[in-house]
């Protein structure tokens, strides 16, 4: 995972285009967004079957019930196994700049925290300049960070459930459930944010390409935006 | 139709196993190699083959041994924990008390098995799905004892009305209390008051058995609290997206920011500041 990440549309990297954006996040970062992503609506769908009988047909689509529960099993491994070790092999200082930053609020972050509901319906909220990722993206992360630790301990609980305690394997399913619907929950306004904000949906193509916009840099992230241009350093907390 | 009861006497039974042989038979249960565990027990927990068996326990005090013989199945409960447990609605109670399940809504999940505080439902491995005593659901409602009652030579289980045999139960205690100062029904109240009552001679503990049995808490909480508020949490969630977009409409949003997004790899001649 080379960390000047040019790989996309080669043809229209040119001179005049690259001005116009800048790398956001790298191969390795996007590999593990939509591994983590792909994987968990795998889970989701493949969980509800089992948890609900409004969602239990469309276990049908993946071989009736007893071969979801298998699938469910063997994406939990990708879901565990390939993001955790992203950590570790390829270029994984960015993933552990992402995971320190989740847990470093500064008063930028919660001053645009403070502004996040205007902003999600569409208002204009006044926060200062933001970092790589904004305060916002940090409670989304937090979420998806403890949910994913989480719903992964609860997971192994039940499927290896002979050998643990009973008692702890009772309190195993609030506990997956509960790590289920927060997860769902900030999925869908990371969705949102992502695909429908007009303000912000210029994101997306940080993690289709690795490239954003500057304008939208300049305006949802500029303290990140003016480090990477001084000094090179693309992350910025 | 009222609630039924089965009144199991502990304190009549001679530990003869016929109940397990009737239940196999009237279930179609083939006979399967057992093995000593303690004293005269010859089971050590349920299997798909065997809903029923009778636990042994010697307990020496005074110079005398004392045998302490339960016949065990599941209790049907009042108020089922297995049934609370199951997502798949495959558990059932009937207006006479019975707890069945439906073998063929079960997939095998095991909540049921994990939930119950008794440890009574077990998930067959094979067919994967879960199993336990029906009751004889099939003979009480056509007008049958459960195949164990009928069967009971000694008169140690009794099925009846919940009321009067519920009299009949603590008026039986009164005598049995004079040999064991310790005897007491267990079910009349446990578990929302459960199908089978038994008259144990000892504490509950002596035979295993939990002594103050309930509903998980981890399992209320899940059910009753985490799984609607969450429900909810997801759907406030999808309903401030569409909120949002419209919100986004209104205000202008979309036409603000002049058209779709192109990710910065075209130069888009007009466009808002934000």
């Amino acid at each position: 995972m080379a960390a000047e990440d040019r790989q996309g549309k080669g043809s229209k990297s040119s001179a005049a285009a690259e001005q116009d954006r800048v790398l956001r996040f790298t191969r390795g970062e996007r590999f593990s967004h939509w591994v983590h992503a792909i994987s968990f609506f795998l889970l989701l769908i493949t969980g509800l079957g089992i948890l609900s009988l409004w969602f239990r047909p469309v276990l049908s689509l993946f071989g009736g019930v007893q071969a979801a529960r298998v699938i469910h099993r063997v994406v939990a491994v990708i879901f565990v196994v390939v993001v955790a070790a992203m950590f570790f092999i390829g270029d994984p200082r960015y993933h552990w700049e992402w995971l320190k930053s989740a847990f470093s609020f500064s008063k930028a972050d919660r001053r645009h925290i403070g502004a996040f509901p205007k902003e999600f319906f569409g208002g204009h909220g006044e926060y200062p300049p933001q970092g790589k990722f904004n305060g916002g993206e940090k409670i989304n992360s937090l979420l998806t960070i403890f949910g994913s630790v989480f719903i992964t301990l609860s997971g192994i609980v039940m499927w290896f459930r002979g050998s643990f305690p009973p008692g702890l394997v009772r309190w195993a399913y609030p506990i997956h459930d509960l790590s289920m619907f927060v997860m769902t929950a900030a999925v869908i306004g990371h969705m949102y944010l992502g695909l429908l904000h007009p303000d912000s949906r210029a994101s997306i193509f940080g993690m289709l390409n690795g490239y954003v916009p500057v304008k939208f840099a300049q305006s949802h992230h500029a303290a990140w935006y003016n480090e990477v241009k001084s000094t090179g350093n693309r992350f910025h907390l | 139709m009222a609630r039924k009861m089965i009144f199991a006497d502990t304190s009549k039974c001679t530990g003869c196993k016929a109940c397990t042989v009737a239940c196999k038979e009237w279930n179609d249960l083939p006979a399967e190699k057992t093995h000593l565990i303690e004293s005269y027990q010859t089971m050590k927990d349920f299997t798909p083959k065997t809903w029923t068996y009778v636990t042994f326990i010697e307990l020496y005090r005074n110079k005398t041994m004392d045998f302490f013989m339960r016949k065990a199945q599941c209790f049907h409960c009042g108020d089922p924990a297995c049934l609370k447990a199951c997502t798949s609605k495959a558990i059932s109670k009937s207006a006479d008390g019975l707890v069945v399940i439906d073998q063929d809504k079960c997939i095998g999940c095991g909540y049921c098995a994990e939930n119950c505080p008794f440890g009574v439902p077990k998930v067959d491995a094979v067919r994967k799905k879960a199993y336990k005593c029906t009751g004889c659901v099939d003979r009480v409602e056509n007008g049958l004892t459960p195949a164990c009652v009928q069967t009971c030579q000694p008169g140690a289980l009794q099925y009846g009305e919940r009321e009067a045999l519920l009299a009949k139960a603590k008026e039986r205690l009164n005598e049995v209390r004079r040999r064991y100062p310790r005897a007491r029904l267990y079910g009349e109240q446990e578990m929302g008051g459960t199908t089978y009552v038994y008259l144990l001679l000892d504490a509950p503990e002596v035979y295993h058995l939990p002594q103050h049995p309930a509903v998980p808490v981890s399992l209320t909480l899940w059910q009753d609290v985490i799984r609607p508020v969450g429900t909810v949490a997801v759907g406030g969630a999808a309903a401030a997206v569409v909120v949002g977009v419209l919100g986004n409409l209104l205000r202008g949003g979309y036409r603000r920011e002049g058209g779709p997004p192109d990710g910065g790899e075209r130069r888009s001649a007009k466009g808002g500041k934000k």
